[in-house]
Parts: C-alpha cells; sequence; structure tokens
C-alpha cells in the first residue's frame, strides 16, 4: 500500500507540474509583488523603486479622483445588475414555459452578444450612440427628448449609455444560468401543485422562485463582481470621460499604472483596495441572499 | 370552462411575442454591423438612412486586408487562439486527471489554490504581470500573448469534475494488465473525455479569440496585435471610418457567429457544466 501511494504520489506531481508552475510564477509571484509594489513609489523613468510603506493607501484616501470612480463604479452596478438579473429571470420564465414556441432559437438568439468580443460591442454602440446614431435619429424622428452632443459626450448620459449596452450584452449570459437552474427542478413538484388547484403565477411564486434561489445568487455575485471590474467599455467608448462622468476604478488603475510614469505603485494599492471591494461585496451579497428566507 | 382554451392563445402570442422582440433586439446590433462592412458612406456618416439605395460590396473588407494590417491581426489571432486552445485543454486534462484519481500530500492546498484563484480578478495582477513581461522580455512576444491564458484554473475545475464523475473500473482493470499511468490518461482517460474537452475546447478558443486586455497591455508593435487590439486603436484614430471599421469587426465576429451557430448547443451545456457543479 504505501508503495501505490508513493507510485501515485510520484504521477500526481508529475502531471500537476503544469500548474504548480504556473501556480507560483503566474499567480502567487504576481499577486505577492503587487502587494510589494504597493507599498513603493515606482518611477519607470530610471527603473527606481523607493519603499514608502502605506503612503499610496493613505493617498487613495484623500483623492478625489479615487471616490469619483468608486462612486460611478458601484453605481454602475447597483444600475446594472439588479435590471440584467430581472429581465434574465423573466426571459427565463417565459423561455422555459410550456407556451414558448421555439425555445432553441429564442436561446440561441438570446446568447449571441455574450460569444461577441466586447470591442466589436463597444463599437457598435459607439455607433449608435453617437449624436447622428440611429438612437437619437430615432428619437427625433418621433419627437422624443433626445440628445444634443451624442449619449456618450453628455456627462448625464454617458455612464447610463454605457450600462444599457451592458445589459443588453450579459442578460442572455444570466438567462442561460437560471434557465439551467430552472431544468433542474422536478416536474412532479409542478404537477402535485397543479392537482391541488394552483396557477402559474402560484406555482412561480412558491415553488419556482424559492428553488432557484441558489442560482439567483450565484447569478447575483458573478453579475457583481464583473460590473465592478467594468474596464474595456470605458476605454473604448469614453476614455473615463467626460468630464470623469464614466470613470471607473479599474480604468483609474489602468491610468495610473500605464499611461503615468510614476503611479505604478498608486495602481497596485488601488487594484489591492478593488479587491477588497469585491471581496466584500460578494461576501455580503452572499450573506444578505441566504439570510432572507 | 371556454376563457381558459382563449388564456391559453393570450398567453402563448405574449409570451412569445416578448421572447421574438428580444431576440429581434438582440440580432439588430449585428445587422447593422454588417450593413455597414457592405456599403460605402461619405467619412463621419453615422446614420445612413439609404442602406438599400447602393449596391453591397466587399470593398471595405478588401481595403483594409490590402492596405491595412487585419490580415496580419487575423493571422495573429487564430494562431494565438489555436495554440491556447491546445496547450489549455491538454495540461488541464493532465492536472484534472491527477486532482481527479490520485491520492497524493498537499492535494487539498493544491486543489484550493484552484477554487481560489478562479475569484480573483486579472486587474489585480495585471500591474505585476506586466512588470514580468517586461523583466522576461516577453513583450511584443507571442509568449506573453500565449503563455498567460494556458491553464485556466476554471479549466482545471472542469476536468477534474468531469474525470471524477467517470468511473474508474477501466482504469482500475488496465492497471492489473500492467498498464503505465501515461498508457491509461492517453488511451483510456482523454478518449473518454471527448465531450467535455469539446466544451472547454469552444470555451477557450472563443475566450481567447475575444480575449482583449493581455493582449492590449503585452503588445507595443501593429506587427503583434490581434483583432481585438487592432480595432481597439482603430477606434483611436482622429476620424472613425465606420464601413472599414465595421468590416473589421465584422472579421472579428463572424468566426464566432460561426463556431456558434455549429456548435450552440455545445456551448450551452458547457456553460452550465461550469455553472452548476456548485
Amino acid at each position: 500500500m504505501g508503495n501505490l501511494k508513493k507510485i501515485q504520489t510520484r504521477y500526481a506531481f508529475t502531471f500537476l507540474s503544469p500548474w504548480i508552475v504556473k501556480l507560483l510564477i503566474f499567480w502567487m509571484y504576481p499577486l505577492l509583488y503587487a502587494l510589494y509594489l504597493s507599498f513603493t513609489k515606482y518611477k519607470s523613468l530610471g527603473n527606481t523603486t523607493e519603499f514608502i510603506g502605506l503612503h499610496n493607501y493613505q493617498s487613495i484616501m484623500v483623492d478625489p479622483l479615487f471616490w469619483k470612480a468608486l462612486y460611478n463604479t458601484i453605481l454602475y452596478t447597483l444600475g446594472s445588475v439588479p435590471i440584467a438579473t430581472f429581465f434574465a429571470l423573466l426571459l427565463a420564465v417565459l423561455l422555459n414555459s410550456k407556451l414558448s414556441k421555439f425555445p432553441s432559437f429564442y436561446r440561441a438568439g438570446l446568447f449571441l452578444p455574450s460569444v461577441t468580443s466586447i470591442i466589436v460591442i463597444t463599437l457598435i454602440f459607439t455607433n449608435l450612440y453617437a449624436k447622428d446614431g440611429y438612437i437619437n435619429s430615432l428619437l427625433q424622428m418621433i419627437g422624443l427628448p433626445h440628445s444634443e452632443k451624442g449619449f456618450l459626450l453628455e456627462t448625464s448620459t454617458a455612464l447610463m449609455s454605457v450600462m444599457a449596452m451592458d445589459i443588453w450584452l450579459s442578460t442572455g449570459y444570466y438567462m442561460m444560468l437560471f434557465l439551467a437552474g430552472l431544468q433542474s427542478i422536478p416536474i412532479d413538484i409542478y404537477e402535485s401543485a397543479e392537482l391541488q388547484g394552483a396557477n402559474a403565477f402560484q406555482k412561480l411564486i412558491k415553488i419556482t422562485l424559492p428553488l432557484l434561489k441558489p442560482t439567483l445568487v450565484f447569478v447575483l455575485v458573478i453579475a457583481t463582481i464583473k460590473s465592478l471590474q467594468i474596464f474595456v467599455e470605458v476605454y473604448t467608448m469614453t476614455k473615463g470621460g467626460p468630464l470623469n462622468s464614466t470613470l471607473t476604478v479599474v480604468y483609474l488603475i489602468f491610468t495610473n499604472a500605464f499611461e503615468k510614469t510614476d503611479a505604478m505603485g498608486y495602481g497596485a494599492a488601488l487594484a489591492y483596495v478593488l479587491f477588497i471591494v469585491i471581496a466584500l461585496f460578494s461576501y455580503a451579497q452572499s450573506k444578505l441572499v441566504k439570510n432572507n428566507g | 370552462m371556454k376563457p381558459i382554451v382563449n388564456n391559453k392563445i393570450i398567453s402563448s402570442l405574449i409570451i412569445n411575442g416578448i421572447l421574438i422582440a428580444t431576440v429581434i433586439v438582440m440580432i439588430i446590433p449585428m445587422i447593422i454591423m454588417l450593413a455597414y462592412s457592405l456599403f460605402q458612406y461619405p467619412e463621419s456618416f453615422t446614420a445612413p438612412l439609404q442602406f438599400f439605395q447602393e449596391t453591397p460590396s466587399f470593398q471595405n473588407y478588401a481595403d483594409i486586408f490590402i492596405t491595412d494590417t487585419f490580415g496580419r491581426y487575423f493571422v495573429n489571432s487564430l494562431m494565438i487562439a489555436i495554440i491556447v486552445t491546445i496547450g489549455n485543454v491538454f495540461f488541464a486534462s493532465l492536472c484534472g486527471y491527477a486532482f481527479a484519481r490520485y491520492d497524493f500530500p498537499w492535494k487539498h492546498i493544491l486543489f484550493a489554490s484552484v477554487m481560489g484563484l478562479m475569484m480573483v480578478p486579472q486587474q489585480v495582477i495585471m500591474i505585476p504581470l506586466y512588470r514580468m513581461m517586461v523583466a522576461f522580455n516577453w513583450i511584443d512576444t507571442f509568449w506573453a500573448l500565449i503563455v498567460p491564458g494556458i491553464l485556466a484554473p476554471f479549466a482545471v475545475f472542469l476536468m477534474r469534475q468531469f474525470i471524477q464523475s467517470l468511473p474508474s473500473d477501466i482504469e482500475d482493470a488496465a492497471r492489473i494488465d500492467g498498464a503505465g499511468e501515461l498508457y491509461i490518461f492517453f488511451r483510456i482517460v482523454l478518449p473518454l473525455c471527448k465531450p467535455v474537452i469539446t466544451v472547454l475546447a469552444i470555451y477557450t478558443f472563443l475566450g481567447s479569440w475575444n480575449s482583449f486586455l493581455y493582449p492590449f497591455l503585452f503588445t507595443n508593435s501593429p506587427e503583434m496585435r490581434t483583432l481585438p487590439v487592432g480595432l481597439a486603436y482603430y477606434i483611436g484614430r482622429q476620424s472613425i471610418d465606420w464601413g472599414h471599421l465595421m468590416a473589421g469587426a465584422s472579421i472579428s465576429a463572424i468566426p464566432v457567429l460561426l463556431l456558434f451557430i455549429l456548435f450552440s448547443k455545445k456551448i450551452i451545456e458547457g456553460l452550465t457544466a461550469g455553472a452548476l457543479k456548485e
């Protein structure tokens, strides 16, 4: 027996050696190195690193740009996550009902944006949101309030426009997760409820939603994590503008680390702060949903 | 009770109506993209209302391939996606097999590292990773575009879950017959993993083909850009030339659309496989 275990150990570590290399070099080292960088002032000119302790973290706390970015990011998350989740749940329930005629067509159509490159999507929407783009032209044509400069160029609409795109983009993916959850609910529960005279609405409230709660928690957590990390959309569509109205935390990390010559340490500290914010959000969310029933 | 029949028809109309309307909303932007790419417009003209007054042509596609470097971007993207896919599937299968079948010291800690790292956002390590790429002299090389994409924690997790769900009788029988561990892995386990490998391969390919952040950070020269990075730089230019830009976007989107149409069932399967295993 001892011999078998020895052979197993030898093979296990041989097979796992790629993971161990990856873990140490491409995960543990960067995580620790980022932490170290966050305690330093690194200047790319001259390649100098100066240890400054907690100074970066102290600067973050009094940096108005950080608070603006955090505010925007949280606003973005609180706006897009519930709406996308609601639509996703609604569409999943509709799609899963016996009355839906072409379920695989609906599934494919709704999931399509999720497999498309985010760059391609931001490109299309930059065009749609422009001053003489389709959305604005349509609003103008039917006489509704429209944008003077284009939706992405006005402080009042820029963040909302990115949010709307994100809801459009991610609803299908979350719907797919809800569908998987719905299909794991045993049919006989519904059948016995029908025997007792439950209508469609009662079945939804009393059976479907409570049993879907694990999926709901999962969707909320990944949607929140994704929203708190929003970067590419902002980078390609608005560059954080106008007047920082779409500045997000990751965009701020990016500009500090890669567009300034002396703020990489500050960027690393920001990244750790974001990491903590994300961890807190996910923890609070799973607790909250668990306690409510 | 008569109304029930009517109610059913009305409910069906409402349900299918909402679903069809939503699908149209999802598809329209893609159609607009393709329409732009097939027509030529005066500069900075964003909402052409005369789409069908012109005959469509592939002129925009020809232009970006010949006068611009989109051909190079395309080849880069394709090559990287293929290598990352093969590497990811192969190494993740090896590691997944070890986690699923062997008993060894530190197994729990190592597997916990897989689970834990699935939660760490890319953005937290993008700065140190960039510094490392500079230190390795990997900026503007294929190494920087390929190595970070291989052996994603999720891939290891997926393979481990799948292999663990397979019965181990055949492997045990082969072992008694004197088969070596490598033989068992390559000849018995890998063929049985075909369904999950298909799913993982499609996902890895899509992820790599669409990935933006790392290729964007780790390349400087135009020859090393991938399609998404090339497109992002294109948007940054002074006046946007939508016809050509949308042709570029279509080139990036069309392979994905084809893959999706061919494998939509597998893609959806993979999504739920990843999501539902607790």
